[in-house]
């Protein structure tokens, strides 16, 4: 026991002391809360600016449908109104030569009570945003004309057309805000996703390191690998563990500064999920990285391996969208329990919605199998892996060495 | 009580044999030679005795003792490819590897100070080890494996790429402590070393044990065959029936003749030629030849010349 609290002493104190940490604690931070700020900012204030064409046979449509596009909340489009002789060649022209973004063809309704049918016509097929804000603009235009066929009047049109809004309440009673709470989880589980990557990474680099400049020949003629694994992993650990926890100081520093203005809520229970999760979830996948390391001798054969630990790492990221939109389906329930992802997204679930106390502890349990799992097998690769040197080991040579005492 | 005994150990990596059958004694208070060509088996060897890995079969017994771990505090080990952390400043290292002999911090602290002096090399005590040349690398090293006073010092290739100046520092350091009573065990190529410092010698090629004992012993099993002379004039008495090979640098000539009393009789011919003889000095053979002509045998002839020259 005494050997490892060394290793992992000076594992600790060595990383604490370079500037690559002092840089990742302040750069981290900044540059996904900016990030996330960035895209949110822009998200809510990006208008379409497009210039289209509408041609068509129904100048009251055309004309509002312009009116709609120009100026409204979402969109800031230039709209000519062109009669409905003009030729498409012409505007096929246009939007080759740029001057054009898309033009829409209004064909009128061939009987009474029937919608008009519209072609459009953009310069790019993946032009989502633009297509989406006409299609609204459209929906806006004919339920107005409808309206006011039926003799509904401007005011009445108008407050029937007003948006409606939500008021979200929070379990405890406050008015809540969908949106910072869901940016909390969002960024609880980027942060844990690039910190267990990167701690991860960490261990594996540090095994390569002791591993080129041969020092396992020194510590190993007293010290045992076990012990030599578990204090790496320990002091690599408690180094992550420093870094989230100065985040979170001054996160919370930051949030009583701004008080109740902000709208944040980190709950308790949530930073204590986090730090077992990220506790769980950073063994488990140091574990793989220490086997990694043991099995390569260079940073660049160590790239080449890196998918085993990006694969499951992707795969939570890929389930971040539906686990958000729908916390407690099947597809979330399942996937929160697979080991490999479970600290990830079994967090994410208990950021934004808490599961079941038997989820957790079940995602809980079976994390801790699969550490104990890895951690066998990684310590017998380990065990023989750093003490070979030169060409690569292929499959079933690592699987001989399992075999080794 | 023997400080090292390996009986019969064996070592087997995929299909290569490491080490077959080795056995050897270290008594305490005696400069150990560990000699052999590259590839041998004496790193692997080193390892089974200090528990780094396991043999297939035999025993290894450290201080009279069957192995155990708790016996390492009490070796100290220079491995051959040097290992040390690169951006750690060269106390803290010393500090670091010393409290895990066993030592206390402070402890640990004021030896590496004692032992930095005692080596010369008290200017690189706050420096990175990255920032250290080679040489002082190897010293810091050599510290390292002394400074929990090991009773069993094993050093693999402890002067490799040393200056003669300071390879003769750390020769007389290791001496010292020999004399100090504790046991010494080093391999190397270096033959004139081995001659110089070592009471016992153990010669291992392909994983076998070849030649063992005392200097005394391995040097007066061979015949006193070996002439050196120093001559001018005549020199058609190199080719006395009795000369079996002789090498002749102009003047000065190594002769290595089928028995003992050939000496003379060579002597004769020269003087019975006229030839000046200025030095006829009949040897034993240098640890360097026993050396050759023993890995030569273990191999094909061809392939020891490869391996001797190397």
């Amino acid at each position: 026991m005494h050997n490892v609290w060394l290793i992992a002493k000076r594992e600790y104190t060595e990383r604490i002391k370079t500037k690559g940490f002092l840089i990742a604690t302040i750069l981290i931070p900044v540059l996904m809360g900016g990030g996330l700020f960035g895209v949110a900012t822009m998200a809510s204030k990006a208008k379409a600016t497009a210039h289209i064409a509408v041609v068509g046979s129904q100048p009251q449509l055309a004309e509002d449908l312009k009116r709609e596009l120009e100026d409204s909340k979402e969109s800031k489009m230039t709209v000519d109104v062109l009669p409905p002789s003009t030729a498409h060649a012409v505007l096929d022209q246009q939007i080759s030569n740029n001057l054009l973004d898309a033009y829409l063809v209004i064909v009128p309704a061939t009987g009474s009570g029937q919608r008009p049918t519209f072609d459009f016509t953009p310069r790019s097929t993946a032009d989502i945003a633009t297509s989406t804000t006409i299609e609204n603009a459209l929906h806006r235009v004919l339920t107005r004309e409808y309206l006011a066929a039926k003799g509904a009047s401007e005011s009445e049109t108008s407050a029937l057309m007003e948006p409606v809004t939500l008021v979200v309440i929070a379990g405890n009673g406050k008015r809540g805000d969908s949106k910072t709470s869901f940016y909390v989880a969002y960024t609880l589980f980027l942060l844990m996703y690039m910190v267990v990557l990167l701690y991860g990474m960490n261990v594996a680099r540090s095994i390569i390191e002791e591993k080129t400049s041969r020092v396992f020949e020194v510590l190993l003629a007293t010290i045992t690998p076990d012990e030599l694994l578990a204090g790496k992993i320990v002091g690599v650990g408690a180094v992550g563990l420093s870094q989230v926890g100065i985040w979170m100081v001054a996160a919370g520093l930051i949030a009583a500064r701004l008080g109740a203005t902000s709208g944040v809520q980190i709950s308790m229970p949530q930073v204590v999920y986090f730090i077992v999760f990220f506790v769980l979830g950073y063994t488990l996948y140091s574990a793989v990285a220490a086997a990694l390391g043991a099995m390569t001798n260079s940073e660049q054969e160590l790239q080449q391996l890196n998918m085993f630990m990006m694969i499951p790492l992707f795969l939570s990221l890929l389930m971040l969208q539906p686990i958000v939109s729908n916390p407690n389906s099947m597809l979330s329930r399942i996937v929160s329990q697979i080991p490999f992802c479970a600290p990830l997204l079994m967090n994410l679930r208990v950021s934004i919605s808490m599961p079941q106390p038997w989820e957790i502890a079940l995602s809980i349990g079976l994390i801790l199998v699969t550490i104990y799992a890895v951690l066998w097998v990684s310590s017998r690769i380990y065990r023989v892996g750093i003490l070979m040197y030169g060409k690569k080991p292929n499959l079933p040579e690592i699987l001989r060495w399992l075999k080794y005492s | 009580m023997p400080i090292v005994e390996l009986k019969k150990i064996r070592k087997v990596y995929d299909t290569k044999v490491a080490v077959e059958g080795l056995s050897l004694t270290i008594e305490p208070g005696t400069m150990f030679g560990l000699l052999g060509p590259n590839g041998s088996g004496k790193t692997s060897s080193i390892r089974m005795m200090i528990g780094m890995t396991v043999p297939d079969s035999g025993s290894v017994s450290l201080f009279g003792k069957p192995f155990d771990r708790g016996a390492l505090h009490r070796v100290g080990y220079l491995p051959e490819e040097r290992g040390l952390y690169k951006k750690m400043k060269v106390l803290d290292q010393l500090v670091f590897l010393g409290q895990l002999h066993g030592l206390s911090e402070s402890k640990a602290r004021e030896r590496s100070l004692a032992w930095c002096e005692r080596v010369q090399i008290t200017e690189a005590i706050e420096k990175k080890t990255e920032e250290l040349s080679k040489g002082m690398q190897q010293k810091i090293q050599f510290i390292a494996a002394l400074l929990h006073e090991p009773e069993l010092i094993i050093m693999d290739e402890p002067f490799s790429g040393l200056d003669p100046v300071n390879a003769e520092l750390l020769q007389d350091t290791l001496i010292d402590l020999r004399k100090e009573g504790k046991a010494v065990l080093f391999s190397t190529h270096r033959m004139d070393q081995v001659e110089k410092m070592c009471d016992s010698i153990a010669l291992i090629s392909r994983g076998k044990l070849v030649l063992s004992g005392s200097m005394r012993e391995v040097k007066s099993s061979y015949p006193r065959n070996r002439v050196h002379v120093v001559f001018s004039g005549d020199e058609l008495f190199l080719q006395n029936p009795e000369v079996e090979e002789a090498k002749n640098y102009a003047g000065i000539a190594e002769l290595k003749l089928h028995n003992e009393a050939g000496a003379q009789k060579v002597l004769a011919e020269a003087m019975a030629r006229g030839t000046v003889i200025h030095r006829y000095e009949v040897k034993e053979p240098t640890l360097e030849e026993i050396f050759i002509e023993q890995v030569r045998a273990s191999f094909g002839d061809e392939e020891a010349r490869g391996i001797a020259d190397a």
